[in-house]
């Protein structure tokens, strides 16, 4: 650990480290070309650590586009794209993202221009086209990191992790071209070192959920996870999730928990509803029900192997995200996590803007309410954008939904 | 005056399920969904390759399975399995080219669990030499699966066969073409696109047969016909057309259909897989080649780039986009391609449709008004 991050450390705590390590972050990125830098969009599962052995600063849209929408300026942003053609019902990260582009308006002054694009597609299929109208209007190249869906037959994965790294190889091939240098596989493997331990602090932290009262809950998750996203393959985000795990495990060994007497520990399918958080939250605590995780904020709690080749284990955990799994398989994995964390309801959203994640959510419940005997919430809304966001029917619903676990603990189911 | 075969080849268009009831005691019959599986792969295992494209039938059952901003195209091929010929089909290879279709498969096959299943995984790029060696590897992942499915290797003999009867039946169907577009008033345009949607769902060798019987008749027939006087030739642009009213409303208004780039017409059948080398990469060759499909990455200009050298070549007046509601790939594809026509001062029509539309009145008022006031015709 280098004396800056010790330092770091020993006066800050993980909220500070983060905004300063996003400060630092971002000024990278906005002087890059004055360092002899590279600025490269990509979406947030994508092997970004290509990026980070190369010199090339990685921005997510999509972080953006999320600031936008916490400051609730979804509808603003999305409005100026509507205007110039584009539909209301494509996702509300594109829609603000497509309207910063137009009105120049952002929360945080702004992203810097890119001068590559990289959509990978286990994430979703909306970024590859969202990302090609950028790549029209900034003249830049777009690769497309194609992942065929992650199906369960041995004899297919073989043959989808070949084509995966063949992909990768022409990634490094055109990073070469953008940049004119040679690649550095020794660097990629020092980055790989990084990406590995933070990604394994990163689902540390995730697990303290299983503690009980938990001392974090997914709205921490979807605040810290931010860092894992921009900054994996960097020691900063070693250091960051270090610092982490130690705040929260002292929580954790006081038996603190964020909510007082949880009853109800809450599985949440999707992404958040970033403009309703904290209203979510006190709702929740209100009833003394806690949401603890989703597949969502585990998608970045990868596990590299740095015994393997570099290309073949970023293919291998970028390939096998929740999202581009089969619906058997994504209801095991969450079926996990209700194992892991001893959850006893779920919320399951969903998401107008999100094709990729809602479009199973009707199957998953039949799947998930059978195999655990919990029962389930389900209801439609946008992540981001408050017109199609039901405010009286949606609390009525969770509200209801609570009453009925109050119902069953009261008859002890 | 039509011919049999050519009534023969309507009929089967619009109502493939009664007129081929009889298929089923004869072959196996293979359900594939747009666009992209190889079904000359599905051919020859023996099967009986089906495309399936949805229905214009009201809704009933996949609003329960897919979100309703979900489209047309995939909430109605749900609901023709599942609320009405579900009984048809002995297995199901469905491609995934997008959110909505991956997910499709997925609720597809929890749906059909008792029925032969497989998903293809047609790469969703072919930007890069990668997609090519993707492809003819998913060819030789399903042609071992097929022959796993009906206990019978297939061979190099069967495939070649079945390339060269496919690539016959694309010939057939390019030549028709060629001579619809010089002679409008030989068939409809609902005529000639119901005759090649006959190919999604009959054996080939008997639409060959048809089809040579169709184009010795419009050999026999286009000296005696008028050209294009009176017709304004057109380009469609999109995935399907649905429903296929909408043929009807450009006939109505004399539209000469002289080129499209659609998944059920010059994309099936533009281009035949070599007959020479290894089978899977003579496949994937004809798939490189195809023309450009919206939810396929490649260079990103070819949205527009590829429609403006088809509107040139062909000489056509207009571009009509049929827009599928709720198709992803053509909402994000759409606002550029109309900036870049508006540049060229192309004159382009976007039609926005669903497969459940039934009054197509209000379409046909714009249809009207846009062949009056920007195209000239009264």
């Amino acid at each position: 650990m280098s004396d800056e991050a010790q330092q770091m450390r020993g006066k800050m705590s993980a909220k500070e480290l983060s905004r300063k390590l996003t400060e630092e972050y971002l000024q990278d990125a906005r002087t890059a070309h004055e360092h002899g830098k590279y600025v490269a969009y990509t979406t947030a599962v994508s092997p970004v650590e290509l990026f980070v052995a190369h010199d090339v600063i990685p921005i997510y849209p999509e972080n953006h586009s999320v600031a936008c929408l916490t400051k609730r300026m979804g509808t603003e942003l999305s409005m100026a794209m509507e205007k110039k053609g584009y539909t209301s019902h494509l996702c509300a990260y594109a829609r603000s993202d497509l309207g910063y582009r137009i009105t120049g308006k952002s929360p945080m002054g702004g992203i810097p221009d890119p001068d590559f694009l990289l959509a990978c597609n286990a994430q979703c299929f909306t970024l590859t086209k969202w990302f090609e109208v950028l790549s029209r209007k900034y003249k830049v190249p777009l690769f497309v990191f194609d992942t065929p869906q992650w199906i369960r037959d041995p004899g297919a994965r073989k043959e989808i992790l070949k084509y995966c790294i063949r992909q990768l190889q022409e990634l490094i091939a055109a990073l070469e071209e953008l940049t004119g240098k040679k690649y550095d596989y020794d660097r990629l493997a020092e980055v790989m070192v990084y990406s590995r331990d933070a990604s394994l602090l990163y689902r540390k932290f995730l697990d303290m959920a299983a503690y009980k009262p938990s001392p974090i809950s997914i709205f921490d998750a979807l605040i810290h996870m931010a860092i894992t996203v921009y900054l994996r393959g960097t020691p900063q985000a070693v250091h960051y999730y270090q610092t982490l795990v130690d705040e929260v495990q002292e929580k954790a060994d006081k038996g603190i928990g964020v909510v007082e007497n949880e009853r109800f520990r809450l599985y949440w399918e999707n992404l958040p509803i970033w403009f309703k958080f904290r209203d979510h939250f006190n709702l929740l605590k209100s009833y003394g029900a806690n949401i603890l995780t989703s597949l969502y904020v585990h998608a970045w709690s990868y596990e590299f192997d740095i015994s393997k080749d570099p290309l073949e284990t970023l293919a291998e955990n970028y390939v096998s995200v929740f999202s581009n799994v089969t619906l058997e398989e994504r209801a095991d994995m969450a079926l996990e996590l209700f194992r892991r964390y001893c959850l006893n309801g779920s919320l399951m959203f969903i998401n107008r803007s999100c094709k990729a994640v809602s479009f199973a959510v009707y199957e998953l419940k039949d799947i998930i309410t059978e195999k655990t005997g919990v029962p389930a919430l389900i209801f439609e809304s946008d992540m981001g954008d408050p017109r199609f966001y039901s405010e009286t029917q949606i609390r009525t619903r969770i509200e209801a939904y609570l009453e009925t676990l109050q119902r069953r603990e009261a008859e002890g189911v | 005056m039509r011919i049999g075969a050519l009534t023969k080849l309507l009929e089967v268009a619009n109502a493939p399920y009664d007129r081929l009831a009889d298929l089923k005691k004869k072959k196996r019959i293979i359900g594939s969904t747009l666009a992209d599986v190889p079904e000359e792969l599905i051919y020859a295992a023996g099967l009986h390759p089906f495309l399936i494209l949805g229905t214009n039938n009201p809704i009933r059952y996949s609003a329960a399975l897919l979100p309703d901003n979900s489209c047309s195209l995939a909430r109605s091929n749900l609901e023709l399995v599942v609320g009405y010929q579900g009984d048809f089909f002995d297995g199901f290879i469905l491609s995934q080219v997008c959110d909505t279709t991956q997910h499709l498969c997925d609720i597809w096959k929890r749906k059909f669990s008792d029925h032969y299943f497989e998903n293809f995984l047609a790469p969703r790029q072919v930007a890069r030499p990668s997609a090519r060696d993707w492809y003819a590897q998913e060819c030789r992942r399903l042609r071992k699966e097929l022959g796993k499915y009906t206990g019978k290797e297939i061979t190099d003999d069967d495939l070649w066969r079945s390339f060269r009867i496919y690539n016959e039946n694309r010939a057939l169907l390019r030549k028709l073409y060629d001579i619809k577009r010089e002679v409008p008033a030989l068939m409809t345009n609902r005529e000639f696109f119901d005759l090649v949607k006959a190919t999604f769902f009959m054996d080939k060798e008997e639409h060959n047969r048809l089809l040579r019987e169709v184009l010795d008749w419009a050999e026999q027939q286009k000296g005696h016909l008028q050209g294009q006087e009176g017709y304004f030739k057109l380009i469609i642009a999109g995935i399907v057309v649905e429903p296929p009213n909408i043929y009807d409303l450009i006939d109505e208004v004399k539209g000469n259909i002289v080129g499209d780039n659609l998944c059920s017409a010059s994309r099936y059948i533009y281009h035949d897989v070599p007959l020479e080398g290894d089978p899977a990469e003579a496949l994937a060759e004809r798939h490189v080649r195809k023309p450009h499909f919206s939810p396929i990455n490649s260079d990103v200009e070819r949205i527009y780039k590829d429609l403006l050298e088809l509107y040139r070549e062909k000489g056509a007046e207009t571009i009509f986009y049929i827009h599928i509601k709720y198709c992803e790939s053509q909402d994000y594809d759409l606002p550029d391609i109309k900036v870049r026509m508006r540049q060229e001062g192309i004159p382009l029509l976007e039609l926005e449709t669903e497969y459940q539309t039934t009054h197509l009145a209000q379409m046909k008022t714009r249809l009207q008004a846009f062949c009056e006031s920007v195209l000239g015709r009264m």
